[in-house]
C-alpha cells in the first residue's frame, strides 16, 4: 500500500516538475482538463472568500440592527436556548419501571437535576392532535386538528384533516400534453400559529424538525422540516409495494400494493409505479420499469434506471434515488428502499413507499425549501415521509418484526444526525426535534409484551425487548443532548404528546350506533367502506376516523337530519349517557370510560368541525379498523390480531405523556398546551390573549 | 573529486570526498538531460499518431469558417474530456465532497445570523476545496496528456496564417553554437514558393542566422538549407484561409516536439536547435493568434458543464 503510494506521489511530483520546467507551453495546459479539475476548486475557494467576507463586512450591521429591534425580548430572556426533545408515545408508567430498573440513567439523571412528571395530552390523545395543540398553546377548537381524518360534510367520505392537496387550477392541452396553469394548492388546515413563529417576530431563531403537522411548512425566522402528513410521491400517506411470484389467496388489503410477477428463469421484470404523470391527459401513472436477476438463494441483482443494484436478503438497500421521466426536460425525483425478503419457493421483494427526495423535492417540506436539502447534502439523504415508519407492511404481514424494527432504527439514526447539527447551530434560540420511533414501536410490539392481548405469544421472545429497547436508545439520545445544553443558560425539555396503552379489542360505533337505531344501512351494502353504506336519510350520528362520533347535521352535512342546536345538543346528550360506560359483555369489562362533548371541551371559531363527541375508550379498547375507515360490520366488538397491537387513542386521562426538564418546574399538573407559552414566557415574551395554555414555573438554574 | 546524484533526473546531489556535504541542485545536467532525451523520444514517436489523428480529425478546419470550426472542435472535445474525466476519477468521493461544500453554503445561508455558523461552515468549504483540489490531481495529470496533444495539434491551424503571396517573412534558424566556435557554412535555396530576398544574417551572440524570404506562389513547400555540405528542410506555407502551418522544425527538446508537432525534429547531435518562420499573426478574437487557446477553454467548459449532469459527472 505504501509502495503503491509513494509511486504514485513520485509520478505526481515528477510531472508537476516537467510541467513547470516548460513555462512555455503552459497555455497548452488550460483547457477542458485543467477546467474540470481545478476550476471547481478554485470557484468553490472564491465563493466561500467572498461569502466570508460579506459574512464578516455584514454581520456587525445585521448584529446591530438585531439587537435594536430585539433588546426588548432579549432583556427579559431568561435564557439563552430552549431545546425540546420530543419523543412520541413516551409512556410515564413504562419510563419510570425502566428508570428504577436503572435502565434510562440519562432520563434519571434529567430527573435528578430537574423534574419528572407527568405531561397533560389533548382531547383526543390524538398525535396530530396533540402536536398541534402542543405547538399553537390552544385547544383543538382554536388549531382546528381533531383526529388524523375528518370527513367531507359534502361526501360524508375521509379525508386528511391537516392538509389539503389539490392540483392547478388549469390546463393547457399541447398535443398530448397539457400543461398545468398556476401553482397545485397545498393548503395546512391547521389554525392558529406556532409559537416558534411568535419567538420569531421577537428575533429570535428556532430550529423545527419533525414536529408533526407542520406541512405544508410556514415562513418564520428558522428552519423547519415538516413531518406527519407529508404525503409520498403517489400522494398518499404511505403505499408500500410488494412483488412476489406467490398467487394472493387473500383479497382484502388495508394497505400497500401487491404486485403478482412472474419468473422467467432468473429473471423477474416488473415497474416501480409513481405519481400520475401531471403534464399527461388522465393522469397516466408514471413508472421506472426493473429487472431482478436471482444470483443465489440470497441474494439478486437490480438494474433499476440504469443502475445495478446488489440486493441481500432480509438487508436494507441503502436509499435508491428515482428520476420518473414526466416530459421531455421534466423529472420527478423520489427515493425508496428495497428489502429483498425471499428468493425461493417464492421471490419476494418489498419496495418502502416512494418518499419525497429531500434533496430535490417536488413540493416544499421545509422551510426554507433549501432546508431539506441542506439536511440531505449534510447527512446523505433521509425518510421525508410523515408516517416514515411503515406500520402497514407490518400489519399486512409483509415486513416481519425485526424488519420493520431495522426501518425505525433507521429513520431514527437520520433523525438523531438532523438533531445533533442543530444543537451545533443554534446557540441562542429554540430547538425541538420529535423522534417518532417510540411511538411506532409501541404500537407494533406491545402484544410481545401485553399477556392479556389476543396474539401474545408465550412462547416467542423475539420482540420482547424491542420497546425496552428504544426506550434505551432515545435514553442515549437524551444523554447526547444533556451534554450539549450542559450550561446555565440552557434548558432541555424531554416530552412526549401521550403515553400508551393495550389495543386488544376494537369497538365498531357505527354498529352501536346502528343497534340503537341512530344510523341506518342500506340492504346489501354492509360491505362497503367509507359510510357508502349508510342511508343518510334515516341516520343521526355516524362515526369514522378514531377519535369519535359526529351528528348528521342539517346545513352541515350535506344530507343532515338533526337540528342545529337544542336538537343536536340533546341528541349529543343522549347518546353521550348511552355511550359512557359501555360493557364489552363477553369480557366483563367497560370499554368506554368517558365521552367528551365537544361543545363542552373545545372552545374556539373551529370546534364546530369537530366530531361532536369524543369516545374516551377504556385501556385495552380503541375504536377498531372497521371504525376507523367507515365501515358498518356486524359486531361491536372485534378482537385486534393485528401487530398494530398499541394504541393511545383512548381517553386521554389515561395516557399522559411525561416531562422531564433540566431545571425544576413548580406545577404538579403540566399539560402539553402550557409548554408553548412557558418557552414563550422564559424567553421573555408575553403571551398572546388567544393562548389556551399557562406559563409553568421553571426555576433557575442552582 | 566530485559525484552527481542524480534522481530521475530533476534532484540531483553534488558532494566531494574531503567536505563530504550534499548540494541540491533543482536544475541539473546529465540525468536531466538524459530523462529529457527518453521523453523527447516518446514525444517524437507520439506525434506520428497523433499527426495522423490530427490531419484527419481537424481537416474539416480547411473547409470551415474559423468560428465555426473552432466552436465544434472546443464543444466535443468538452464533452470528451468530461466523459474521460468521469471515469478517470473518484467519482463518489467527488460527490460526497461536493456535497459537503453544497450543505455548508446553504448553512451560511440558513444560519446567516450566527457569526460562529458561518465560520464554521467557511472552514469547512475550504476544506471541501482542498480535496476536492487532492482529488483532481490524477484526472488532471491524465487529461493533460489528450488535451496537450489536441493543443498542439489545434496551435497548427489557428496559432498563425500562411504567408500571402507578396507577403514577406523571417526565417530564424538556432545552432548548437558555442561562442568562440567558428560558425559552420549555411545558406538557404530558393524554393518554388518564396525567394530569399536579404540574409543570411549570422548573430553570433545568439548563435542564430536570419533570412528574409517573399512569398511568390501558393502552396505547401520547403526551403532547403545547405550548412556544411548536409542538406536540412524546412516546411513552408503560403496560402489564403486554413491550413496547417507549422512554425517551427523543433530540436531535441521535449516541449518543442510537443508544441510543433508536424515536422521531425532536428536530433541531439545536430548543429541546429530549430528553424522557425516568423508567420503573420491570424487577426480574430474567436480562432486568432493565442485568442483561440482562451475560446477554446472558455467554450469546452461551457459545453462540458452544460453536459454534467447528462453525463452524469459529479
Amino acid at each position: 500500500m505504501f509502495l503503491v503510494l509513494k509511486t504514485r506521489l513520485l509520478f505526481v511530483l515528477l510531472t508537476i516538475s516537467l510541467v513547470l520546467s516548460s513555462p512555455g507551453t503552459a497555455q497548452a495546459y488550460i483547457g477542458p482538463g485543467a477546467g474540470f479539475a481545478v476550476m471547481g476548486s478554485f470557484l468553490v475557494m472564491f465563493t466561500a472568500i467572498l461569502s466570508a467576507l460579506m459574512a464578516l463586512l455584514t454581520w456587525p450591521i445585521r448584529y446591530i440592527i438585531r439587537t435594536i429591534r430585539n433588546r426588548k425580548a432579549l432583556s427579559k430572556s431568561r435564557v439563552k436556548k430552549v431545546v425540546i426533545l420530543g419523543l412520541d408515545g413516551l409512556d410515564p408508567s413504562i419510563a419510570e419501571t425502566f428508570m428504577a430498573e436503572g435502565k434510562l440513567p440519562n432520563l434519571s439523571k434529567l430527573n435528578e437535576q430537574g423534574c419528572f412528571k407527568k405531561l397533560g395530552t389533548s382531547i383526543p390523545s390524538i398525535s396530530p392532535v396533540a402536536w398541534s395543540t402542543f405547538q399553537t398553546g390552544t385547544n383543538p377548537g382554536k388549531h382546528n386538528i381533531f383526529d388524523f381524518m375528518t370527513r367531507s360534510p359534502k361526501s360524508y367520505s375521509p379525508i386528511l384533516s391537516s392538509v389539503e392537496i389539490k392540483g392547478s387550477p388549469r390546463t393547457i392541452n399541447l398535443g398530448k400534453y397539457r400543461l398545468p396553469v398556476g401553482r397545485a394548492v397545498i393548503k395546512l388546515l391547521r389554525k392558529s400559529r406556532p409559537f416558534w413563529k411568535i419567538l420569531g417576530e421577537h428575533g429570535i431563531f428556532s430550529n423545527i424538525i419533525r414536529v408533526p403537522i407542520t406541512f405544508p411548512p410556514e415562513k418564520f425566522n428558522g428552519v423547519q422540516l415538516s413531518a406527519m402528513c407529508v404525503p409520498d410521491l403517489r400522494g398518499t400517506q404511505g403505499m408500500f409495494s410488494f412483488y412476489t411470484t406467490k398467487i394472493d389467496e387473500t383479497s382484502e388489503h388495508t394497505g400497500g400494493e401487491r404486485f403478482q410477477v412472474v419468473q422467467d428463469g432468473d429473471t423477474i421484470h416488473s415497474e416501480l409505479i409513481g405519481p400520475p404523470n401531471p403534464f399527461k391527459e388522465n393522469g397516466q401513472v408514471l413508472k421506472i420499469p426493473f429487472e431482478i436477476t436471482i444470483t443465489d438463494m440470497s441474494s439478486a441483482s437490480m438494474r433499476l434506471n440504469g443502475k445495478l443494484y446488489r440486493l441481500d436478503k432480509d438487508v436494507y438497500t441503502d436509499w435508491i434515488r428515482l428520476k420518473f421521466k414526466a416530459a421531455p426536460g421534466i423529472n420527478v425525483h423520489g427515493i425508496c428502499r428495497f428489502l429483498l425478503l425471499g428468493v425461493s419457493p417464492e421471490f419476494e421483494l418489498y419496495v418502502t413507499p416512494i418518499n419525497i427526495d429531500p434533496a430535490k423535492p417536488v413540493m416544499p417540506i421545509s422551510h426554507p425549501r433549501v432546508y431539506a436539502t441542506y439536511l440531505a447534502k449534510l447527512n446523505g439523504t433521509y425518510a421525508t415521509l410523515g408516517l416514515a415508519e411503515d406500520t402497514w407492511a407490518l400489519n399486512e404481514k409483509v415486513l416481519k418484526d425485526d424488519d420493520f424494527l431495522t426501518q425505525c432504527i433507521q429513520i431514527d439514526k437520520e433523525r438523531e444526525k438532523m438533531f445533533l447539527d442543530a444543537l451545533d447551530k443554534v446557540r441562542q434560540g429554540l430547538c425541538v426535534c420529535v423522534f417518532d420511533g417510540t411511538d411506532r414501536v409501541q404500537h407494533a410490539f406491545w402484544r410481545h409484551i401485553d399477556k392479556k392481548h389476543p396474539v401474545y405469544d408465550k412462547d416467542k421472545l423475539e420482540g420482547r425487548d424491542a420497546i425496552e429497547e428504544v426506550y434505551q436508545r432515545m435514553d442515549q439520545l437524551v444523554g447526547e443532548a444533556m451534554v450539549r445544553c450542559n450550561d446555565r443558560d440552557s434548558v432541555l425539555m424531554v416530552i412526549s404528546d401521550h403515553g400508551f396503552a393495550s389495543f386488544r379489542y376494537g369497538v365498531d360505533l357505527n354498529r352501536w350506533l346502528e343497534e340503537q337505531g341512530y344510523l341506518k344501512v342500506m340492504d346489501g351494502k354492509r360491505p362497503e367502506k367509507h359510510l357508502a353504506a349508510v342511508d343518510w336519510s334515516q341516520t343521526s350520528a355516524f362515526a369514522i376516523g378514531l377519535a369519535g362520533i359526529y351528528l348528521n347535521i342539517k346545513g352541515r352535512e350535506a344530507q343532515g337530519i338533526v337540528s342545529p342546536g337544542e336538537e343536536a345538543d340533546k341528541l349529543r346528550r343522549e347518546i353521550a349517557e348511552k355511550l359512557e360506560g359501555l360493557t364489552d359483555t363477553e369480557r366483563g369489562e367497560t370499554a368506554v370510560v368517558n365521552v367528551y362533548n365537544a361543545m363542552d371541551v373545545y372552545k374556539g371559531p373551529y370546534k364546530e368541525n369537530a366530531p361532536d363527541l369524543i369516545v374516551g375508550y377504556n385501556r385495552g379498547y380503541r375504536a377498531s379498523w372497521e371504525n376507523a375507515i367507515g365501515l358498518v360490520t356486524e359486531a361491536v366488538f372485534h378482537t385486534n390480531r393485528r401487530a398494530w397491537s398499541g394504541d393511545h387513542c383512548i381517553d386521554p386521562a389515561l395516557v399522559p405523556g411525561v416531562l422531564f426538564c433540566n431545571r425544576h418546574i413548580e406545577d404538579d399538573n403540566p399539560r402539553l398546551i402550557d409548554l408553548g407559552p412557558t418557552v414563550l414566557d422564559m424567553f421573555g415574551i408575553g403571551l398572546p390573549g388567544y393562548m389556551d395554555g399557562k406559563a409553568l414555573a421553571v426555576a433557575e438554574p442552582d | 573529486m566530485i559525484w552527481r546524484v542524480s534522481i530521475f533526473g530533476f534532484k540531483t546531489f553534488e558532494t566531494n570526498e574531503t567536505q563530504c556535504n550534499l548540494t541540491l541542485y533543482v536544475k541539473s545536467s546529465i540525468g536531466q538531460d538524459n530523462l529529457m532525451g527518453v521523453i523527447a523520444k516518446i514525444m517524437a514517436w507520439v506525434n506520428i499518431p497523433s499527426n495522423i489523428f490530427g490531419k484527419l480529425l481537424l481537416a474539416p478546419v480547411g473547409v470551415l469558417q474559423g468560428w465555426f470550426s473552432i466552436t465544434i472542435i472546443s464543444a466535443v472535445a468538452g464533452v470528451a474530456l468530461l466523459a474521460v474525466f468521469k471515469y478517470i476519477s473518484d467519482q463518489e468521493t467527488r460527490g460526497k465532497i461536493w456535497d459537503s461544500i453544497h450543505a455548508h453554503m446553504l448553512s451560511l445561508r440558513l444560519f446567516k445570523d450566527s457569526l460562529s455558523v458561518t465560520m464554521r461552515a467557511e472552514a469547512q468549504i475550504f476544506k471541501g476545496a482542498f480535496f476536492l483540489l487532492v482529488y483532481s490531481i490524477i484526472p488532471l495529470l491524465v487529461i493533460i496528456i489528450p488535451v496537450t496533444l489536441l493543443l498542439a495539434q489545434m496551435g497548427q491551424w489557428y496559432q498563425v496564417r500562411p504567408l500571402n503571396v507578396g507577403e514577406q517573412a523571417i526565417v530564424i534558424m538556432k545552432l548548437n553554437h558555442h561562442m568562440g566556435e567558428p560558425f559552420p557554412e549555411v545558406s538557404l535555396d530558393a524554393a518554388p514558393a518564396a525567394e530569399v530576398t536579404a540574409g543570411p544574417v549570422r548573430v553570433l551572440s545568439k548563435g542564430e542566422i536570419y533570412w528574409k524570404i517573399r512569398a511568390i506562389e501558393n502552396g505547401k513547400d520547403r526551403l532547403f538549407f545547405n550548412i556544411d555540405n548536409k542538406k536540412v528542410e524546412k516546411a513552408l506555407s503560403v496560402g489564403d484561409g486554413f491550413s496547417r502551418v507549422s512554425v517551427e522544425r523543433p530540436g531535441w527538446n521535449w516541449t518543442d516536439i510537443l508544441m510543433y508537432p508536424l515536422e521531425k525534429p532536428f536530433g541531439a547531435d545536430s548543429m541546429i536547435t530549430s528553424i522557425a518562420i516568423d508567420y503573420p499573426d491570424r487577426e480574430s478574437k474567436i480562432c486568432g493568434t493565442n485568442w483561440w487557446v482562451f475560446y477554446f477553454f472558455i467554450v469546452s467548459m461551457i459545453f462540458a458543464v452544460t453536459f454534467m449532469p447528462v453525463l452524469k459527472v459529479r
